[in-house]
């Protein structure tokens, strides 16, 4: 009978640019397509922010 | 005593009985009255219903108003209270040129467009002199938002008190049906507003996106206002890559663009990437390929892009990213975001079929570039 309030949580996918390891993680200001954040945890390679999106949860 | 088990129904309202008085006023009463006042019961019906309407349009325009001038504040530091500049304007129109006779009108609504972002983007920068381009283009685009809320609010508003004034129903009833894809539109330009503030990419961003990594690690070049290219290559073709220079907020000049590229190198063909208008029943997210300029805005772009395609016989393709308006204004959905490998591979296989070895592509990601460098 009462919708569901929607809201957006904002995510942020790094990549490995070397072993392609993938990690989601919550959106942080500064964060643009293309960065290079930190070190690989798998490799001595460079995470890499591939995708932010946002996905909607019904509370 | 009264016996309650026995009333006859027919008898008490008369139903058996054609000369009832009462019964005939209950008839006629509501008879008259539409007759006479049927208009006016349904223009004060509707007037509700638009009312509230105009309520919420009006809080649209404020927040936008007040998200604007706080993000100013926060992220320009002016020296003065910029409420007054703002508020200035939110009220600048733009006056398009008369088309009774439309040859050269593209040039001309070319040359206003270019005239009025020109003004905001200079006069927005002199609130604060030192701020750097990416913030500049942020607060343009607010600016954008909070215009456009102003001005839905006040066409709307104007419709409603007109209608009111004149007792006119019919005035009413074309603003009954436009206001729920008005507040439709109102409601996603609203929405807008976090992701510009936060520099995330929205859904329109997906083509400079998918162009944006494939120019990562190459030489770029800036070749009109606010747009860049690069050239790489791709299974033996040259491909000359091109998109809005990100991550600021912008869609760049890609006709002028357009325009330098081939004439300093004509490619065999154009590729062009875009966010499109879903239709209804469609599914968000879902790709399309097709033919022709896909380039949205009003019409000054792809009018430059296929003058020069069709003076240079090249031929145009386009790949689609099917979502809706909210989508395409707010930031980006994750089916979306998910699509920007599949178009990749979109891209290889249209090049392949469509091209030999040795020959040269333009590919352009066209979009809103917040977020998205290159």
């Amino acid at each position: 009978m009462f919708s569901k309030e929607k809201i957006i949580v904002e995510y942020a996918v790094e990549k490995c640019k070397s072993c392609n390891l993938e990690r989601k993680r919550k959106f942080k200001e500064g964060d643009y397509l293309f960065r290079q954040t930190s070190k690989c945890e798998s490799c001595d390679g460079v995470m890499q922010i591939e995708k932010i999106f946002g996905e909607t949860i019904e509370q | 005593m009264v016996d309650f088990t026995n009333i006859d129904l027919d008898q008490l309202f008369g139903f058996g009985d054609d000369s009832n008085p009462l019964l005939m006023l209950v008839w006629i009463l509501p008879i008259i009255l539409f007759i006479f006042y049927g208009q006016r019961i349904q223009l004060q019906v509707t007037s509700g219903e638009i009312k509230k309407a105009i309520k919420k349009l009006d809080e649209y325009r404020t927040e936008s108003r007040s998200e604007l001038i706080d993000y100013i504040k926060k992220n320009m530091h002016p020296k003065e209270d910029p409420a007054k500049r703002i508020d200035r304007f939110l009220d600048y129109f733009t006056i398009m040129p008369v088309d009774m006779d439309p040859n050269g009108i593209v040039d001309k609504i070319r040359h206003t467009v270019r005239a009025r972002e020109d003004y905001s983007r200079n006069h927005v920068k002199s609130i604060s002199p030192d701020t750097d381009e990416v913030e500049l283009s942020k607060v343009i685009t607010l600016l954008e938002i909070a215009t456009s809320l102003h001005m839905i609010y006040k066409v709307i508003n104007h419709m409603y008190l007109t209608a009111k004034k004149q007792n006119n129903y019919p005035l009413i009833l074309p603003l009954q049906m436009i206001l729920p894809f008005i507040m439709e539109e109102a409601e996603a330009i609203t929405k807008a507003i976090p992701a510009f503030k936060k520099g995330q990419p929205v859904g329109d961003g997906i083509g400079p996106m998918v162009v944006g990594k494939m120019m990562l690690d190459t030489k770029k070049e800036a070749v009109a206002f606010q747009t860049v290219a690069s050239e790489t290559e791709l299974d033996g073709r040259k491909l000359t890559l091109l998109k809005a220079e990100g991550p600021g907020s912008t869609v760049g000049r890609p006709g002028d663009a357009v325009e330098y590229l081939v004439s300093k190198n004509k490619p065999d063909i154009i590729i062009m990437v875009d966010a499109a208008l879903k239709m209804e029943g469609e599914d968000s997210a879902i790709t399309a390929q097709g033919f022709g300029a896909a380039i949205g805005g009003i019409g000054t772009e792809r009018f430059q892009i296929e003058a020069i395609a069709t003076e240079n016989n090249i031929p145009i393709f386009a790949i689609v990213i099917k979502q809706s308006v909210k989508e395409a204004i707010t930031l980006m959905t994750k089916d979306i975001a998910n699509q920007a490998d599949n178009v990749r591979n979109q891209i290889h296989e249209m090049i392949q079929e469509n091209t030999k070895p040795e020959q040269h592509v333009l590919l352009i990601g066209v979009g809103n570039t917040m977020g998205v460098p290159q």
